[in-house]
């Protein structure tokens, strides 16, 4: 009767043994570049960190396997092709999917069930690109939730090549618990299949250190700091750049990082725009070069004067560098230029002869898109955009008066570029589902 | 500033203080009312006070939410009426954050002092260092704040770029101060920023040969590569190579020629081809 204590053991021993961890976040994609692609995710109890991938759904060739044990996941995939959709799992072995796996657009949260991502394009390709962008969506409320699910019905099956958010991802302090319900269980799907690329806002902040990169936000995201997805080394998270097909994003941190003129930033600043070769420059960071929402960039006190810094500072550099698109959140609300530049003064000094460079509504349906050359000369003009409304728009009365702005509007809401070669097209989608503002910007 | 914060602010004792403190309660009042989000954040602690008024924390964390926004007075209002509910067992947080105050507002001896206080007691607390490396610089004790922010940089994980720059500019050699960038090249990568101090201060130092070198290493990793083989060129006809130059020259004008054509014409590197075909031309 010696097996009788092993029996036992067995016994009791058996369900901590075979107890199946669960995944609490994620998987959610990062970083992604033609050739690689970040997986993280995180689980309830320590355990290794292996993605099985590969281009056939039904047998999942690859893996790749992070070293130790951890509950915080994160798996670099290398050598991938460009263009090319993958289908992956996560867990703590390599899983070989049944040969029933589910079809593609099944995709559940739970253990073990595959997903799938798209790499994007060598740099510099044309391809029809989706860019969905959210401003201070963090408020874990309907409103959030109804923004999301207008965006969703729009695309309707029309993939997200990627997704911005502008800062402000999870109220009131961008803590992990905030980040877990304002993020991680608001968008589950889209994490999954979509790269996320972030800038910091004051409410991550609050949680978080850019001069040190320490805290919740840097904890969350892999960013590129050395350049790896296209652009220049930044050497730190909390500004970076990245390329998707001809478009070259800017990552700028408003809130944190030395914003002086000779600072760190604007060196990168300026090397990363003389560096790029991308048709397009789509600039994003936090705090709006020009706002009269639920904050009012002609007040210096105002957001300890980062929104003057953006606009007095930043903006030359982009400008000069040739950038064509200004995202911005903060406000509450969303606000949209005429195609603009040079206007560096508070909102008295805007010239509209000096200062617009097209006027009209920038809409094809209109007065005709805005157009520019197809060249990287500076000073051609920008549409400056502060979307700054995917929670919440203001619930008091807002001046919404900036001479600058074509349009500006105290609705929630969220924001859509589609790219197709030398054509930018955007779109802003309140949370009632209604197409409320729209442009194009052509080269040619 | 919301009214229950009045009744803290108006507890002290002394007229002057009084007048003091309603003159800060004025401003913060100020501020406030530009900022919706800092009302929101700011009636989350006040009700906190409101239920707990002698609880030192909590003036630190208001303290905290105005120096977020680098309201000072406001700031420091707090964390003084937080030292004196303390009754003199200040908390290093406290101490800290008063020094932070003290260094942004340009007061580094009382800072200096604080931050003795907290390193005493944690040592390895970075983020005091660094605050400490600031208020000795300013007070041009530039070996102590070498040695801080030396050991700062061992203890912060992922520093940034400028953290690099902050411990160069302490150092007067400029071979030790571009051997102090380099390191911070290998650890956080080719940032602009430490490259181009590196290299102005080789090329003000007479580093010809490391500034060619390391202007080799930038081009070759340079997907757009004529400003740094021109930058290349004058360097080597400031120091009368002239053959040399006009090579650099000459591989800028390549590197512009083998760029696409809309690139190519745009006004920046129009002017530049032009530069460069003049700095090409043979001397009369």
């Amino acid at each position: 009767m010696k097996l009788r204590p092993l029996f036992l053991a067995l016994t009791l021993f058996a369900p901590a043994i075979f107890a199946a961890t669960t995944i609490v976040r994620g998987p959610y994609l990062q970083s992604a570049t033609p050739t690689s692609m970040v997986v993280r995710w995180r689980t309830d109890m320590t355990e290794a960190s292996v993605v099985s991938y590969g281009t056939d759904r039904a047998q999942l060739a690859m893996n790749s396997k992070a070293e130790g044990i951890t509950t915080e996941h994160v798996v670099l995939l290398s050598g991938l092709t460009p263009a090319t959709q993958y289908h992956y799992t996560v867990g703590s072995v390599a899983v070989v999917p049944s040969a029933t796996a589910k079809a593609a657009g099944e995709d559940a949260p739970g253990r073990a069930s595959t997903y799938s991502f798209t790499t994007p394009p060598v740099a510099g390709a044309v391809k029809p690109t989706r860019v969905w962008v959210l401003g201070d969506p963090g408020t874990k409320n309907k409103v959030q939730a109804d923004v999301r699910d207008v965006y969703y019905k729009f695309t309707g099956s029309r993939p997200t090549d990627l997704w911005l958010l502008l800062g402000d991802n999870a109220y009131p302090d961008g803590t992990d618990s905030d980040y877990q319900k304002a993020i991680f269980e608001m968008y589950p799907a889209t994490l999954r299949t979509s790269p996320v690329w972030s800038t910091l806002g004051n409410h991550d902040g609050k949680s978080a250190n850019s001069p040190t990169q320490s805290g919740v936000y840097y904890d969350i995201f892999t960013l590129p700091t050395q350049g790896q997805a296209g652009g220049v080394t930044s050497g730190t998270e909390a500004y970076y750049s990245f390329d998707y097909a001809n478009i070259h994003f800017i990552c700028l941190d408003s809130h944190d990082s030395n914003r002086a003129i000779d600072g760190a930033m604007m060196q990168w600043l300026k090397a990363d725009l003389e560096e790029t070769r991308r048709d397009w420059i789509v600039a994003f960071f936090h705090h709006p070069t020009y706002t009269k929402g639920t904050h009012d960039s002609d007040k210096d006190s105002d957001s300890a004067g980062r929104m003057n810094d953006m606009r007095a500072i930043f903006l030359p550099a982009l400008e000069q560098g040739g950038v064509d698109l200004v995202l911005t959140g903060h406000s509450h609300v969303y606000e949209r230029s005429f195609l603009i530049d040079g206007h560096y003064g508070k909102s008295d000094t805007f010239n509209a002869a000096a200062h617009v460079r097209q006027k009209g509504n920038g809409r094809p349906d209109g007065d005709g898109a805005y157009r520019k050359p197809r060249t990287r000369a500076p000073h051609i003009g920008e549409v400056s955009v502060v979307t700054g409304s995917a929670g919440h728009a203001s619930s008091k009365p807002v001046p919404l008066n900036h001479p600058i702005f074509f349009l500006s509007l105290n609705e929630a809401g969220s924001s859509v570029i589609d790219v197709n070669g030398l054509r930018l097209d955007f779109t802003f989608l309140n949370d009632k589902g209604e197409k409320r503002d729209w442009f194009s910007i052509v080269k040619e | 500033m919301p009214g229950d914060c009045l009744e803290q602010f108006t507890a002290y004792r002394f007229p002057l203080m009084r007048a003091l403190a309603l003159l800060l309660l004025l401003a913060a009042a100020a501020m406030v009312r530009a900022h919706p989000e800092v009302e929101a954040a700011l009636s989350r602690v006040n009700a906190l006070i409101a239920a707990l008024p002698e609880e030192p924390q909590f003036y630190l964390d208001r303290g905290d939410i105005y120096a977020q926004h680098q309201a000072w007075v406001p700031a420091e209002a707090n964390y003084l009426r937080a030292a004196e509910l303390s009754r003199g067992a200040s908390s290093l947080r406290l101490d800290r954050a008063r020094a932070a105050v003290e260094v942004a507002t340009g007061r580094p001896a009382d800072a200096r002092a604080k931050l003795d206080r907290v390193l005493k007691n944690n040592p390895r607390d970075a983020e005091a260092l660094l605050l400490r490396a600031r208020a000795l610089a300013a007070l041009n004790a530039n070996e102590p704040a070498l040695a801080d922010i030396n050991l700062a940089l061992t203890l912060v994980a992922t520093p940034t770029p400028e953290l690099y720059l902050e411990r160069a500019a302490l150092i007067a050699a400029p071979a030790d101060a571009i051997r102090s960038l380099d390191e911070g090249i290998a650890r956080v990568g080719p940032a602009p920023a430490l490259q181009l101090r590196a290299l102005a201060l080789e090329e003000s130092s007479g580093r010809i040969e490391a500034a060619l070198l390391r202007l080799d290493r930038i081009t070759g990793a340079s997907e757009r590569k004529e400003s740094w083989l021109k930058r290349r060129g004058d360097l080597l006809a400031r120091v009368g190579l002239k053959r040399e130059a006009r090579e650099a020259y000459v591989a800028a004008l390549a590197a512009i020629a083998a760029l696409p054509s809309w690139l190519r014409e745009s006004p920046d590197l129009a002017h530049l081809a032009t530069e460069l075909n003049r700095l090409n031309a043979p001397s009369p």
